[in-house]
């Protein structure tokens, strides 16, 4: 009997759906018409123009810098809060469940507005800081989210073994709990700045003076600007980087002996 | 070990890269712009930091609407706010403005008196006018050659489905009651429903209403008219040489944006410097050849180049020029609008 055709088919279309439209970015990034979308030549003059541009490039590196520390923080309070709902069951951590859960559901506008009015009511003036503080408010209940996930297929029995063993408390957290944890704690890491690269409500509301970041500094250029396909181009190196990272890290978790 | 060593110095390195932008600045004093992207020219902004010894900070918003919210609510540090005519109203009414002191910008002497008799802070109390461009209509020589300079392109049938017109209730209510002969900013409840009628066949025979696909749109071929800002259908036509411009005979909307100084600016005498620069009339020139608007800025003119001065749609004649007006705040009239806009839309 011949093999279903259908898989096959069904794995082309999402593909394409997946892909054809980051193609169509692609393409246009290198297409020296501004506004058509047909065929004008091959240009690289967007990408020179990209890199003459400083406000991209410092928006850019705030939009890494505040990334990078959101998803890390995150990912530490996110995994003390997925251990404390896990381990202790009570009315108190009903209420913390709620708690951690509610950022998920809620909008962006809502959260946006409220720590804005929040920040100026303490006094706190706007800058990268305030923006990395709201960043990491709503990351954490993405890490805690994954974590938990993962601490429930979590065999607690093999932490007791290694306590019957003469292992001390931190011992074995760090040489069982902690590694088994880890790819969720990562995952959810990777989730955080994957969120906050590319939150755009938010960030405009608690983003001050100078404090420019990517999706922010987007939005303004195609409402004006007369340069949008650096947009593209930008977005295609990016591109470029993400492949390059997923790449790298498969290389990495590939399992050595084998 | 050698990967945890290098995650170790990586974030070590993005923890240095981020603390100092917290805390230590250099000396020189900074000023704050709230602006529209790519909305200054690098020479104006270099030679305004090179006069007067301090740093040009830009940062941008993408809607007066947001803008507004975000000053509102509170948000301090900015000294410069670049926001539509009718947004300077908004803010004006809410109190979040300061007024201009004429005895520290003597450029504004620059600025077109035709113009000011149409805007609406005449007297340049809390705003100066900073660049302005009329809302056009554009379409191809090849497919409507015997086309007149007039809205009434829009019910011609040899355009139907292949017009568009702004989705913006302003813009095209506007449009419509200049037809008629009527003001752009019209409260008058039977000119409103004559232009709410116009809209509505105009309606029945465009393709839609639109406001960002028409740029591509008309640059393909595939409409043969569309509504849209000068600015830019200015550079779409640079790159289609069939597509042509004009400013409709019963006159269009003019939309200015305007330099204001936010109540909470820490530095109003940098701030009123920055403005009186951009009224100069060398950098104003440069400035609005760079952005492709026009500053209302008489003393400027002096200063562009040909090409740009002899644009009919950025410098209209004097003639069709009075006959266009500013988008107004329309306040407490604006049910009326948005109630005319409903029709439309569900018509």
């Amino acid at each position: 009997m011949k093999p279903s055709r259908i898989p096959l088919v069904t794995t082309g279309i999402v593909l394409a759906f997946f892909y054809l439209p980051i193609a169509a970015l692609v393409a246009k990034s290198f297409n020296s018409s501004r506004f058509s979308p047909e065929w004008k030549g091959f240009t690289l003059k967007w990408y020179e123009r990209l890199f003459e541009r400083d406000d991209i490039l410092a928006a850019f590196i705030n939009s890494l810098k505040v990334a990078f520390i959101a998803a890390s923080v995150s990912m530490l309070l996110g995994t003390s809060a997925a251990f404390a709902l896990h381990r202790y069951k009570s009315r108190l951590q009903d209420v913390h469940r709620m708690i951690v859960n509610i950022p998920l559901v809620l909008p962006d506008i809502l959260m946006g507005m409220s720590m804005l009015l929040l920040f100026i009511a303490a006094g706190v003036s706007l800058s990268l800081a305030t923006v990395t503080i709201a960043h990491i408010t709503f990351c954490i209940s993405y890490v805690a989210l994954v974590v938990l996930a993962r601490l429930q297929d979590f065999d607690p029995n093999i932490v007791e073994a290694a306590r019957d063993l003469g292992a001390s408390r931190f011992q074995a957290f760090r040489k069982i709990t902690f590694p088994i944890l880890f790819p969720g704690i990562l995952a959810g890491g990777l989730l955080a700045f994957t969120l906050s690269i590319d939150d755009y409500v938010v960030t405009f509301f608690v983003k001050g003076p100078g404090s420019d970041m990517l999706p922010t500094l987007v939005y303004s250029m195609i409402k004006k600007s007369k340069e949008l396909p650096v947009i593209n181009a930008l977005s295609t190196l990016m591109l470029l980087l993400t492949f390059l990272l997923v790449f790298a890290s498969q290389r990495l978790t590939r399992p050595v002996n084998r | 070990m050698k990967r945890r060593h290098f995650i170790a110095t990586s974030s070590a390195a993005l923890a240095a890269g981020f603390l100092p932008s917290c805390s230590g600045k250099s000396d020189k004093p900074t000023l704050t712009v709230f602006t529209w992207v790519d909305y200054l020219s690098d020479d104006a902004k270099a030679s305004f930091e090179k006069a007067h010894a301090c740093k040009l900070v830009i940062d941008t918003f993408d809607s007066n609407e947001a803008m507004i919210a975000k000053i509102e609510s509170g948000a301090a540090g900015y000294d410069i706010l670049v926001p539509s005519s009718y947004a300077v109203k908004q803010l004006e009414s809410k109190a979040l403005l300061q007024p201009l002191d004429h005895a520290k910008l003597p450029n504004l002497a620059n600025i077109d008196k035709a113009y000011l008799s149409h805007a609406l802070d005449p007297e340049m109390k809390i705003s100066a006018p900073y660049m302005m461009a009329p809302t056009v209509v554009a379409y191809l020589k090849s497919k409507l050659p015997d086309a007149e300079a007039s809205w009434q392109l829009f019910s011609r049938p040899d355009v139907k489905g292949r017009a568009t017109l702004l989705d913006d209730m302003r813009e095209v209510l506007g449009a419509a009651l200049k037809t008629l002969g009527h003001s752009l900013n019209s409260t008058n409840s039977a000119e409103l429903e004559a232009a709410t009628e116009l809209v509505i066949q105009w309606k029945a025979n465009i393709a839609k209403f639109e406001n960002e696909q028409f740029k591509a749109g008309i640059a393909s071929g595939e409409f043969h008219l569309v509504h849209g800002y000068a600015g830019e259908l200015i550079s779409v036509q640079q790159e289609n040489g069939d597509i042509e411009i004009v400013i409709p005979k019963e006159g269009a909307a003019f939309s200015c944006d305007d330099l204001c100084i936010p109540k909470s600016a820490k530095n109003a005498d940098l701030a009123h410097a920055f403005i009186n620069h951009l009224c100069d009339a060398e950098v104003a020139a440069e400035n609005m050849e760079w952005i492709g608007y026009r500053a209302p800025n008489t003393a400027a003119n002096a200063h562009l180049s040909e090409d740009f001065r002899g644009s009919t749609i950025l410098f209209p004649t004097d003639e069709l020029f009075a006959k266009c007006e500013s988008i107004g705040y329309l306040d407490d009239q604006l049910p009326l609008w948005s109630a005319a806009w409903e029709k439309v839309k569900n018509a």
